[in-house]
Order: structure tokens, then C-alpha cells, then sequence
């Protein structure tokens, strides 16, 4: 490639510093931001590296002028990243971008207003994908990587800049999602829950004024840590939250959140259309459902072991194995659906012998105690209504409304 | 600072700082003027940062002061009898004994204070002479300032007045008369302490000059951190010896609340005899204090200002004009913090708020009187005395009493001491410990004089001549070297007599001494390290022979350890320091047992690791210092140590590597040193001592340190000339966690191990005893670094038979070392700790997330294993509670997958029985949950089906009756659940095993006997 000459490297660098001080003279923000985003990888930035590692000496360049020697603690890292950057050498990229950042964060508690929120989004979105690079890097020279973390912390420290009072606070739930994406790419999601408290029990700014796909983001991974506690309704609403409100052109994101969503409302015995998993390529989730409307229990093992993987790395998995018990209830219901065809009067008392036989059908081989035990769990469940008489084993159907529905409601537990 | 203020415009000028003040006061003696610009600002201002800092460093030193108290109360007595300055004195030493056993626990420095307060009192009461003399009618106030002023001072006039003072053993005698010591205390241990701390003062006194002298000199280039810390570190053990100090100067204030009058005499006798004594020792050191005074000063409260380097007479000199300076000025401010705080304790009985009061109003005086640092330590000091006073009152009766003991703890520390340094400490010691000793001490001492005439001859060892001369290097005065000189003549010439040995311990001496000499001077300086070192060899040789080590034989030593031991111990043990701890048990003290000899090495160096964990900070600091300040005497010094402590070594680590490797190591640290100095310095109570024989046990030590500066990484450590290689060739061998770097001689090596593996697998013991020695195995493999399959396979063990027992905080252990080990590539049983893990994951943590991942984490292969599909099947049984499954799945389990089913049992049974009893209507044959339940699967498998039916029904029965289930007996005589009644009433009782803190495998006699099948 070629090389810029020195006037030309001398003229790009000094052209770069011109414009980050007049974009905080004049508080331009998208300019400012656009100076930082490394990721985009704009034509500009990546001259402006070549520049940088042709000219070598860009500090002396800074520390000319008072101009942009007031800002030398931010521009000097802020090269040398973007200098490690250009050469791939992102372990080196991710230090120095991280001393920018802090130098960065020092400025910016300095100003009153918020102005430089969306350059402080784009160096919290830079540092979090420069990281996560990192540590692929690292990863792969097999060294323990640790960035990602070290840029959660970075982050955390942030989200205490702007979690205060003032107009700064709502740049607080863009570095929360960031915080978020890290955590659950590192598997340590309890660390959000310090986050969330402070996001919902501030009183002092009410959530609804947060940017919308902040809001979006916020209710979706939250949701998700709700699907992981198997709090059902909680998640349910979170995730709705996340899908009424998400941009319906951003299918990936849509798509995202009902991944989570549908178990969710599946557990809660609300069954999707065939259409909405063809249109948002949810197929996985085919079979269940219509196992859930078959009562077909092989189908559900199946489907369960076909996308086990898939289902565990989501972590949907449990959800979705419980909803066996939701398939087991239809096949009772059917069972005695037939039985009332055939014998009206007797309908309520469903011999243990017959669910057997049934299983059997369904090549599920289940001795009589097994399937007895789950007869008492889907009454104990209050899947069913009833109860068991041991001696002569039978089920015992009420009369009214054996199999309750479950109408939004989780399943007892 | 009200206070100070208001008399500092009474005495002299109207300076807001006590300083200032005391300058003032000073300036009478005609060293005013310098003290006050150099003080008055930052002094001041660091301040409160100290105080705060030094209390929760320094809390020891308030059972200090309870202990001071009972003594403090005795000195009253004395005074009333007495009435003279001279009892309160001895009182005061006495004090400083007593309270160095105390802080044992806490700071080991105290026992050196012992020393060092005998040499602060006389120069106090030189001090109080001419102090009184113009406070005379508010003399019982100015005493108390006094004290507290002597407090922060001593520290200083320890240093160089030791040396100064040298003519004080002088002063000594003419102020304190040894019979005025005795009969003023009544104890013959006091009058010993008394004896004995005279002379360690003057040895320490010489000691501690060349500390000085080389933290200044090193002070001029980098030494900013390094000073700065060092000079803290000093400072603290001057702290504490402050602290003593308050408590002699309260001593002195007691008698002084009690009686104005007889204060007023006590302090015009000591106006008459030690006037002119005060006269003559000051002159010297004033000559050289004014100039040298005030950069000192500077150095100590600004790190950064250290580069103003005096020579180590000058500083002697300073500090000598600091105490006189001091000592008026304290008298001036103190009046009227004092008036105040004698009140209080007097009136209040509460140690603590009075301590509280009393610092507030003493401790601003005291602090801007002196060194930052310094200032620190007296407030906390002072509070202390304080305290003691109120409790002197209280406690007069019993304070007889409590100073025996404590004299007896002080004779130790100098004891030990004097045992590192020659024989005339041993005896000494043991005198302390047994009156039948005494003699020894008073010989010796004699025959130090005569030691002096030896030493010149240079018949001695190199070591002797080395030791020699850093003593008399250390002398920055002629007094002090005079009187070091003639210590040490004493000590070699009793050496000499003693035999051969010493001569040996000389060589080992020289280099523990140097600690041990700095300790001993330290300790009457500085005594933390010193103090804290005898403290824990006496406790930690015991218990940890005991613990680790051979136990049997152990325990017969702590039998045979009495008193006596203790003294033979101790001189054992410093012997065995120095690496010729046989020859020197055996020969000068003939009551360590073989068995003692055998354990020495270990006792040495756990002894050592302990002791340096808290001393070693300071010790490092201060070796580090005098390294990095390259003083020709402080490296030579070290030099010359290393040298002979080498040379004497006999058997070990002479070879030129493990010298290499113990130089870079100690290079390390000092390049480190200044941070942690900075960083550290408060800390370090809590670091290691760093004895040069100590250098391993400091070096993770050191790491640690790295690690609290945050400088270091862990990664610059040395770790591979850390790892051991084992020459242990037992098979057997307990656990015991280690302090301390580990000893190649107690490690086994790989073979050894292998065979201990196999000792453990076929022994027929308890689990008790297996977990004992795997653990002790686990250790060897981890000191030695050894990760192969041998790791695999002991740790494998260790799980296999914690689970068996249910004892699960090892099993984790072992889980997640294996779960490295096998991420490592390492072979073993992979698929069976797989399925452990899963099993350990739905069981206990409840965690879906964790669930998930490690369901996820498991290959396709891991997914064919017959127990990873078990466990497996088990989770889905959990998770859905389906108890038919989970009981079957129970009796089928491979491995030992049931011993982690147990775990849940209890909770899937209960679950179980509330789905039936609000499932089942009307009734549940009991036979039928027993059968479902796994009741039947009991004990009794080779009997007769029907037998254990029957059994495993009456258990059920039981079970179902401890889970308050209604139970009745139908027509056909059958047990039934009542499933109806029963839904309401059951519960899940409390385990009859819970124990208070919620571990019931902790409660030892359950897990006796569990284990002791």
C-alpha cells in the first residue's frame, strides 16, 4: 500500500486534532463520536492510522499546540490504540483505548450538560467490541482472557458517572445494555442485579424516559434473566415489553426476543401461530407446539433432543423440558375425551391401565407406579382436577372443569 | 490543640502549634529557634491521618494499657513510698515488661520497650529534672505531659540516646539505684528487667543508632519511599515504645494526681541528682541536635523531603536535643491536657472513653510535638497510659500481681534477645523465667566487662569480628560505642566461656542479630519485631511441631516444655536460626531433647514464617533500606551477615546458587521495598518478618506484599526457584496448612507420594485420618507443582472418599482442582466426576443457569457415559419431581452417584408426600410409599426380601411420623397415609443434626461417628 508522505501524515493527524477540538468546542457530538468509532472502520479513521504509524511521533504533534495539549491525556492513548488497531495488534488497541476512555470519562464529568452522551455510547460500544476482539486474540494465543471483563468493570465505572441525577442519567441505560451484553457473554449475569437495582429503584427518573431502544434492550436481556429464574409472568411482560416496542423492522432483534418469549408464553399455555415461527425462522419451536397441541409426548422428547443444544445455549431448555407436563394433561384430556364418547357416565374415572396403554403407543414404556406418580403430580400441579384412588387405580375427574387451563398462569409449583 | 495553643502562650511565644511550643520551651535550652519553622506546618497537618491509621494498627496496645494499668498502679504505691522519681522509673521499666507480654499477641515490640524505657526513663527523669523545675507548681501536670512527651520522644531518644546514654547506664545507677529498682518494685523479676533492659538499651541503643545512620545516609537518593517507610516502621515500634512510655510518665502522673505534694518532691529530687547527670548527657547531644534537628525531623513527617542525610551522630544528637526539646515542650503543653485526662480516669472507670477523652486532648499536644509518624503512636499511646491511670487507681491492690507476670514476660523478650546474641542473654532469659536462672545473669554480666579486654585481643571467629564491628559502626557516639563495645565484649567473652558454641551462634548471631541486635535495639527502640519473634517462637515451635510434624514426639516436648524448656528452647531455637541449632542444644543448653534438635529446622522455619509474617514488613523494610541505601556499614553490615551466617551455616544452602537466588530474591524486594514502604507501611504488623534465613518464607511473603502494593504482579515472582523438590521420605505424614514456604526436608517427592496414595487407598482408618493424609499429600503435590496423573489420581481418591462420607466442602475442593486438571488434558476419570458435578449442580445450587451450562458443556461422548446419563436422568427425575423415577434411578446408580442422591433424598421424599397426600384420596398404603420412596432399599440386602420389606416399612413409618403424617390402620391391618389429613399436617421437621452454624458436618462427634466405620 502506499505510503502517505510525512507532509500528508502530518496533515491527516493534524487534521484529526483539529477536528476533536472543535467537536468539543462546538459540542458536536455526532463528530465526536464518529472520531472514536474504530468498529466502523471509516475510510477516514483508517488513513488517519496509517498516518499515525508512518508519522510515529503524533505526541510531539499534540503537545505543539495548548490547543490539543489540553487534551493529550485523551489523544495520546486514543492514536496509540488506534495505531495497534491498524496493525491487529488488538490486546495493545484494547489498553490504550481503555486509558482513553478513562482519560475520556474525566473530561466528560467535567461537563455540566450531556451533550457527549452519544460519543460516550460510542466509546462504551467501542471498548465492549474491541474487548471482546481482545480476548478472541488472546484466546487463540492461548492466554486467559480477561478484557471483557476488565471492560465490564470500565463500564461499570460509566454507569456510575451517569447514573446520577442531572440530564447525564439518561446515557445510563445504553452503558446498563452494554454492561449486560457483557455480562451474559461472560456468563456472569448476577452481576447485573446491582445494575437493575439502580435502573429500578431510582424514583428520580422514571424509566419511560429512557430512549426507546434502550428501553428495548433493557426489558430484553432482564426478560431473559427472568426466563432464567423461571419467573414466568415477569418474564412474559418484560419480553411483550421488548417486542411491542421493539423497531418491527429490525427482525433480528424481534426475532431475538421471541426466542425467549414463545417458551415463555408456551409455559404459560399460550400457543403461537405457525406463521409467527415460519416468519421469524422459529422453527425449532415447530414440534413442541405441536406436541403441546397433541399431547404427544414423544414428539416433545424429540424435539427436545433434536435442538438440545440449541435449546441449552439459549438456555431455554429447562423451560421447555417442563412442558411436559402440559403434555402430558392433553393426553390425559384426550383420553378422557374419548372415553366420554364411548361411555358417558364413566367418563370422570380414567383407569391408570389406559394412560399406560396410551404411552405405549407413543413407544414411551412406563410402568404403572411411574405413570401413577405423574398422575399425581398433574393433580398436584392442579393440571388436572381430581385425585387418585390408589387401591383400585383410578383417576378420579371432577366433574367440573377437569383440566383447568391455564389461561396466562405458570404452572403450580 | 486548644490547649497547646493556650499554653504555648503562656510558656512562651504565641505559636498555635505545639510545636511550636515545644520549640519554644525548647528555645529556653537555647535549640528553640530551629525546631519551630521545621515542624510547625506539615506536622500539623498529618496529623489526624495518623491517629486514624495508628489506633487500628496500635489497638493492641490498649490491652497494653490495661496491663500498664496494673503496673502503673504499683509505681503509685512506690511513689508514696518512695517519693522519689527514681521508683516511678523502675516502675515504669517494669511496665514496659509487662507490657511487652501483651502485646505478644499483637505487637511483639513491646518486650523490647522493656529496654528501651529503662534508657527513656533515665533520660526522662533527666528530662523531668529540668522540666520540672519550671513547671514546678503545676507539677503534677507538667509530669503527665511529661510522660506523653516522653512517650513520642523515647522513641526518638531511644535511638540515639541509647547512645547518649550510654552514659544513662551510668545515669542508671546514679539516678536508679538497682537497689532502689528492687525494693521499689519488690520484685526480684523487676529488678532483673530492670538489669537487663539497662543493658539491652545499651546494646539496642547502639543498634538502633546504625539503623539511623543508615536510613538517613540512605535517604539521599531513592530512599524518599524507602525512608519514609522505614523511618515509619521505626516509628511505630517507637510507638509502642512510646506507649511504654506513656505508661512510665503515667506511672509518674498517678502518684502525681494522688499527691501534688509528693510530686513536687519526687520532682525536685530528681531535679537535684539528675540535673547535673541531664546536664552532661545533653550537652553533647545538643551540640549536635540543633543542626542535625531540624531536617531530620523533616525527612521523617515528609517522605519526601528524606534527601537531608546527617550522619548518624548527628541524628543521634538530634534525637538527643529532641528529647530535651521535647521533654519541655511536652511539659508545657501538657499541663493542661493533662489536668484534664487525670480527672477523667480518675472519675471514670471506663478504659476506653477516657482513652478517648485523654487523646483528644493530650494527643494533639503530643503528636505536633513530634514526628508525624510519631505523633501517631502517642495518641494512641497516650490514651493507653491514660486509661492505665484510671485503672492504677482502681487496680492498685492488684497490680502487684499482674507485673510479676508480666516482669517475667519482659525478662523473656530480652532473653531472647540476648540469647541471639550471646550467651549472657540466655542466661539472662532463663533467670527471667526461673528465679534459679537469675545468677546466671548477674555472672554474666560480670563477665562482660571483662569480654571487652577479648573482643579487642580479635582471637574471636570472623563472625565474632564482623558483629563487633557493625556494633561499633552502629555507635555513632563515643559514649554508645564505648558501651556497645562493652556489651559485646561481654556477650563474646560469656560466649567464649560458654564454649565453642557460641562462637557458632556468633556467626549464625551476626545475621539474626542483626535483626535480633536491631531487634533488641528495636525493641527497646522499636520493639515490635524483636518481641513479636520470641513471642511466637515459644508458641508457634509447639504447636506446629505438634500439629505437623510427628505429633507423638511433639506432643512429649509441649509436655516437657516448661518453664525451663522454655528457656533452653529459646536459646535452642536461636541456635537452630543459625543453622547450628544442634551443636548449640546440645552444648549450651542441654535440655533440648534429641527430639527438639530433629524439629528445630521445622520449628525454625515456621517459627521464623510466623513471625515474620507480621515483623517482616519492618525487618524487610529496613534490610531492604539499608540495602538500597548502599551505606558502606548497613551493606557491609548485611554482607558480612550473609557471609557468616553462610560460614556458619554448616550443612545448608551454601552452595553459590542458593546464594544467587536469595540475593535476587532480596534485590527484588527492595526494588519493591519503597512502594510497599509507602503503601504498606501501616500494614505492616500484618507482613513477615524478612530474617535473612528467612529469605524463602519471605519471598511468597513478599509476593503477597506485591500484591497489596498492587506494583507488582504476581508473575514477577520466581515462583519455579520457589517450587520445592521434596527429600521427605515418609510415607505417612499429617496435614498442616502451611504459613510458611515449605521445607524440602518435610516434602515428599513424586515416588514417596505414590506409595502414600496407595498407604491410604488400602487403609483400613477413618476417613478422619485418609482426609488427613491426602490432604498432607495434595499439599506435597501442590508445594512441588507436580500435575500429572498422580494429581489426578489423589485427588480423584479424595473426592471418591469425601463423598462417601457426605463431606462435601472437600469434595468441591477436589471437583474443582480436578476440573482443571482435566481441562489441562490430564487422563482420568472424566465421565465419573462429570456425572459428580451434574449431580452436585441440580442437588445444591439450584441454579438453573449453572445447570445449563454444565448440561451444555457436556460432549456428545459425555452424553453416552452410563453415569453422566444417570445423572442425567436423575436431573430430569428432579426436575420434575417424578420420585418413582428418582428412587429407581437411586438404586441403580453407578459409582458413587447415590452418595450425592442422598443429598436430596430427604427433600424428594418430602416433596413426594405432599403430591400424594393432596393427590391421593382417601388413603395411601404405607407399604406402597415405602416401596416408592426407597425405604425398602435399606440396609439389609442380603436378608430375606420379606424382612426387608418389613424394615424398610417401619422406617417409612418413622419417617412419615417425623413428617407429621396422619397414619391409620385399615381393616385389613394395614398401615395407610391418610392422605387427606395428612395434607395439612405435614411439614419438614428441623434436621436433629442442625448445629448452630448450619454445617451439622461440622459437628465433630456426628461426624466421628459417621466417619468412624
Amino acid at each position: 500500500m502506499a505510503y502517505p508522505s510525512m507532509g500528508e501524515a502530518h496533515r491527516r493527524i493534524t487534521d484529526y486534532l483539529n477536528k476533536f477540538c472543535d467537536a468539543v468546542s462546538y459540542q458536536d457530538v455526532a463528530s465526536l463520536a464518529q472520531l472514536f468509532s474504530f468498529s466502523s472502520n471509516s475510510p477516514s479513521l483508517l488513513s488517519l492510522a496509517d498516518a499515525l504509524n508512518f508519522f510515529q511521533d503524533a505526541n510531539r504533534l499534540i503537545k505543539q499546540s495548548d490547543k490539543f495539549s489540553q487534551f493529550g491525556e485523551i489523544l495520546a492513548p486514543l492514536f496509540r490504540s488506534l495505531q495497534s488497531y491498524r496493525l491487529g495488534n488488538l490486546v495493545e488497541a484494547y489498553h490504550a483505548f481503555e486509558k482513553f476512555a478513562n482519560a475520556f470519562i474525566q473530561e466528560f464529568r467535567n461537563w455540566e450538560s450531556a451533550w457527549a452522551l452519544e460519543a460516550l455510547y460510542a466509546i462504551a460500544y467501542e471498548i465492549r467490541v474491541l474487548a471482546e476482539r481482545a480476548d478472541r486474540e488472546l484466546s487463540s494465543n492461548g492466554k486467559s482472557p480477561e478484557k471483557l471483563k476488565g471492560a465490564g468493570s470500565f463500564l461499570m465505572k460509566v454507569f456510575g458517572v451517569l447514573a446520577g441525577k442531572g440530564p447525564k442519567r439518561v446515557g445510563a441505560l445504553y452503558v446498563t445494555c452494554q454492561l449486560f451484553k457483557i455480562y451474559f457473554k461472560l456468563g456472569t449475569v448476577h452481576l447485573c442485579r446491582s445494575v437493575i437495582r439502580s435502573i429500578e429503584t431510582a424514583r428520580i427518573f422514571d424509566f419511560e424516559e429512557f430512549p426507546r431502544r434502550d428501553k428495548v434492550t433493557y426489558m430484553y436481556y432482564t426478560g431473559r434473566l427472568e426466563v432464567f429464574n423461571e419467573n414466568f409472568p415477569a418474564a412474559d411482560h418484560k419480553l411483550s415489553y421488548a417486542l411491542t416496542h421493539c423497531n418491527p423492522l429490525r427482525e433480528a432483534n424481534i426475532r431475538m426476543i421471541l426466542k425467549y418469549l414463545i417458551p415463555v408464553k408456551l409455559s404459560l399455555g399460550i400457543l403461537p401461530k405457525t406463521c409467527l415461527l415460519e416468519k421469524y425462522n422459529l422453527l425449532e419451536y415447530n414440534d413442541v407446539v405441536k406436541a403441546l397441541k397433541r399431547g404427544d409426548l414423544r414428539l416433545l422428547r424429540h424435539a427436545l433432543q433434536e435442538h438440545e443444544d440449541q435449546f441449552l445455549r439459549s438456555g431455554v431448555y429447562l423451560v421447555l423440558e417442563k412442558l411436559e407436563l402440559q403434555v402430558y394433561q392433553r393426553l390425559v384430556k384426550k383420553i378422557y375425551f374419548i372415553q366420554k364418547q364411548k361411555d358417558p357416565s364413566k367418563a370422570h374415572q380414567l383407569k391408570l391401565e389406559v394412560i399406560v396403554k396410551a404411552l405405549k403407543w407413543l413407544e414411551m414404556d412406563m410402568d404403572l407406579d411411574e405413570v401413577e406418580c405423574i398422575m399425581t403430580i398433574l393433580i398436584y400441579k392442579n393440571l388436572v382436577k381430581g385425585y387418585f384412588a390408589h387401591k383400585s387405580k383410578v383417576v378420579v375427574l371432577s366433574k367440573q372443569d377437569p383440566f383447568p387451563k391455564l389461561n396466562g398462569k405458570p404452572v403450580n409449583s | 490543640m486548644m490547649n497547646q495553643a493556650t499554653n504555648t502562650q503562656t510558656l512562651a511565644s504565641v505559636d498555635p502549634n505545639a510545636v511550636e511550643n515545644r520549640y519554644v520551651v525548647n528555645a529556653n535550652q537555647g535549640q528553640t529557634s530551629l525546631y519551630v519553622p521545621s515542624t510547625t506546618g506539615s506536622e500539623a497537618a498529618s496529623w489526624n491521618m495518623y491517629r486514624v491509621e495508628n489506633h487500628p494498627a496500635e489497638s493492641g496496645s490498649f490491652s497494653n494499657s490495661t496491663y500498664h494499668h496494673v503496673q502503673h498502679s504499683e509505681p503509685s504505691s512506690r511513689t508514696v513510698q518512695d517519693g522519689s522519681n527514681a521508683t516511678s522509673l523502675a516502675t515504669s521499666s517494669s511496665l514496659g515488661a509487662a507490657n511487652t507480654q501483651p502485646d505478644y499477641g499483637g505487637y511483639t515490640s513491646y518486650s523490647n520497650s522493656a529496654g528501651t524505657y529503662s534508657h527513656g526513663s533515665a533520660g526522662y527523669q533527666g528530662y523531668y529534672s529540668g522540666y520540672q523545675q519550671q513547671p514546678n507548681p503545676s507539677y503534677s501536670q507538667p509530669v503527665g505531659a511529661y510522660q506523653n512527651t516522653g512517650a513520642p520522644y523515647q522513641p526518638i531518644s531511644s535511638f540515639q540516646n541509647t547512645g547518649s546514654y550510654a552514659g544513662p547506664t551510668s545515669y542508671s545507677s546514679t539516678y536508679y539505684n538497682p537497689g532502689d529498682y528492687q525494693t521499689a518494685g519488690g520484685y526480684p523479676s523487676s529488678s532483673y528487667t530492670h538489669q537487663t533492659t539497662t543493658w539491652n538499651g545499651s546494646n539496642y541503643a547502639n543498634y538502633t543508632t546504625q539503623q539511623y545512620s543508615n536510613y538517613t545516609q540512605d535517604s539521599s537518593g531513592a530512599y524518599a519511599a524507602g525512608n519514609a517507610g522505614a523511618n515509619s516502621l521505626h516509628y511505630q515500634q517507637h510507638y509502642k515504645q512510646w506507649a511504654d512510655y506513656y505508661n512510665q510518665t503515667e506511672v509518674s502522673c498517678a502518684p502525681g494526681t494522688e499527691n501534688l505534694s509528693v510530686v513536687s518532691t519526687s520532682t525536685q529530687l530528681p531535679q537535684v541528682s539528675q540535673v547535673p547527670g541531664v546536664s552532661g548527657g545533653y550537652p553533647t547531644s545538643n551540640s549536635q541536635a540543633p543542626t542535625t534537628f531540624a531536617p531530620p525531623w523533616r525527612p521523617e513527617s515528609s517522605s519526601s523531603q528524606t534527601p537531608l542525610l546527617q550522619p548518624g551522630a548527628t541524628v543521634t544528637g538530634a534525637y538527643d536535643s529532641y528529647r530535651t526539646h521535647g521533654a519541655p515542650s511536652f511539659q508545657n503543653q501538657h499541663p493542661s491536657p493533662v489536668q484534664p485526662h487525670f480527672v477523667k480516669p480518675l472519675e471514670s472507670k471506663s478504659s476506653y472513653g477516657n482513652f478517648q477523652e485523654q487523646q483528644k486532648t493530650a494527643c494533639p499536644q503530643l503528636p505536633n510535638l513530634q514526628y508525624p509518624v510519631a505523633q501517631q503512636a502517642p495518641q494512641n499511646y497516650q490514651p493507653p497510659t491514660q486509661t492505665v491511670q484510671s485503672l492504677e487507681t482502681q487496680r492498685v491492690s492488684k497490680l502487684q500481681i499482674q507485673t510479676n507476670p508480666r516482669i517475667a514476660s519482659n525478662l523473656p523478650l530480652g532473653l531472647p534477645k540476648l540469647d541471639k546474641e550471646g550467651p549472657n542473654n540466655n542466661a539472662i532469659a532463663k533467670p527471667a523465667y526461673i528465679s534459679v536462672s537469675l545468677p546466671k545473669s548477674s555472672e554474666k554480666v560480670l563477665s562482660n566487662d571483662a569480654a571487652d579486654t577479648v573482643l579487642k585481643a580479635g582471637v574471636f571467629p570472623k563472625s565474632l569480628k564482623s558483629y563487633v564491628q557493625r556494633a561499633l559502626a552502629l555507635c555513632k557516639d563515643e559514649k554508645q560505642s564505648a558501651a556497645c563495645q562493652e556489651i559485646m565484649k561481654e556477650i563474646i567473652t560469656k560466649a567464649t566461656s560458654d564454649g565453642t558454641i557460641h562462637t557458632r551462634d556468633w556467626d549464625a548471631e551476626p545475621l539474626f542479630p542483626i535483626p535480633n541486635t536491631d531487634m533488641t535495639d528495636k525493641n527497646n527502640s522499636q520493639n515490635p519485631t524483636p518481641v513479636s519473634l520470641f513471642s511466637k517462637y515459644k508458641k508457634s515451635p509447639t504447636r506446629r511441631t505438634k500439629s505437623r510434624w510427628e505429633p507423638l514426639e511433639e506432643k512429649s516436648v509441649d509436655k516437657l516444655g516448661s518453664l525451663n524448656n522454655y528457656a533452653a528452647k529459646y536459646s535452642s531455637r536461636v541456635p537452630l536460626d543459625e543453622k547450628d541449632r544442634k551443636p548449640i542444644g546440645a552444648s549450651s543448653e542441654g535440655k533440648t531433647d534429641v527430639m527438639k534438635k530433629i524439629r528445630f529446622p521445622q520449628m525454625e522455619q515456621k517459627s521464623a514464617s510466623k513471625t515474620i509474617q507480621r515483623q517482616a514488613k519492618r525487618q524487610r523494610l529496613a534490610d531492604a533500606s539499608a540495602a538500597d541505601n548502599g551505606d558502606a556499614s548497613s551493606d557491609s553490615d548485611k554482607e558480612q551477615n550473609l557471609t557468616a551466617y553462610y560460614s556458619g551455616a554448616i550443612a545448608l544452602a551454601n552452595t553459590p546458587e542458593e546464594r544467587k537466588r536469595r540475593e535476587n530474591r532480596s534485590k527484588r524486594f527492595e526494588k519493591v521495598q519503597g512502594n510497599r514502604a509507602e503503601s504498606n507501611h501501616f500494614k505492616a504488623k500484618n507482613a513477615g518478618t524478612g530474617n535473612l534465613y528467612a529469605r524463602r518464607t519471605t519471598a511468597l511473603v513478599l509476593s503477597k506484599s506485591f500484591e497489596d502494593g498492587g506494583n507488582r504482579a504476581v508473575e514477577d515472582i520466581d515462583w519455579d526457584a520457589l517450587t520445592v523438590r521434596g527429600t521427605c521420605q515418609e510415607i505417612e505424614k499429617r496435614y498442616l496448612r502451611l504459613t510458611s514456604a515449605p521445607d524440602p526436608s518435610t516434602v515428599r517427592p513424586e515416588e514417596v507420594l505414590e506409595k502414600a496414595l496407595l498407604m491410604v487407598q488400602n487403609s483400613q482408618k477413618n476417613y478422619l485420618y485418609k482426609c488427613d493424609q491426602l490432604k498432607s499429600i495434595r499439599q506435597d503435590l501442590t508445594v512441588q507443582r507436580i500435575r500429572n496423573h498422580l494429581t489426578v489420581k489423589v485427588y480423584e481418591a479424595h473426592a471418591r472418599f469425601a463423598l462417601e462420607v457426605g463431606d462435601l466442602p472437600e469434595y468441591n475442593q477436589c471437583q474443582s482442582q480436578l476440573k482443571i486438571l482435566y481441562a489441562e488434558g490430564i487422563k482420568g476419570c472424566h465421565m465419573e466426576f462429570a456425572a459428580y458435578n451434574l449431580l452436585c449442580v441440580i442437588m445444591h445450587s439450584n441454579n438453573n443457569r449453572d445447570l445449563l451450562s454444565s448440561m451444555s458443556r457436556l460432549s456428545a461422548e459425555a452424553k453416552k457415559d452410563q453415569a453422566v446419563q444417570h445423572a442425567l436422568a436423575v436431573r430430569a427425575a428432579v426436575t420434575s419431581g417424578n420420585y418413582v423415577l428418582f428412587f429407581r434411578l437411586y438404586k441403580t446408580a453407578p459409582n458413587l452417584n447415590s452418595c450425592l442422591m442422598d443429598l436430596y433424598v430427604e427433600k424428594m421424599r418430602y416433596k413426594a408426600v405432599s403430591c400424594m397426600s393432596r393427590s391421593y384420596r382417601p388413603q395411601v398404603p404405607v407399604s406402597y410409599i415405602a416401596q416408592v420412596l426407597g425405604f425398602s432399599n435399606g440396609v439389609l440386602t442380603n436378608e430375606g426380601s420379606d424382612e426387608k420389606e418389613s424394615d424398610g416399612l417401619e422406617d417409612c413409618v418413622d419417617w412419615l411420623k417425623a413428617h407429621g403424617a396422619c397414619l391409620v390402620v385399615d381393616s385389613n391391618g394395614e398401615m395407610q397415609l391418610d392422605a387427606k389429613a395428612s395434607s395439612s399436617t405435614i411439614y419438614m421437621p428441623d434436621p436433629e443434626d442442625a448445629v448452630a452454624h448450619g454445617d451439622s458436618s461440622l459437628a465433630v462427634n456426628d461426624f466421628l461417628t459417621r466417619t468412624s466405620s
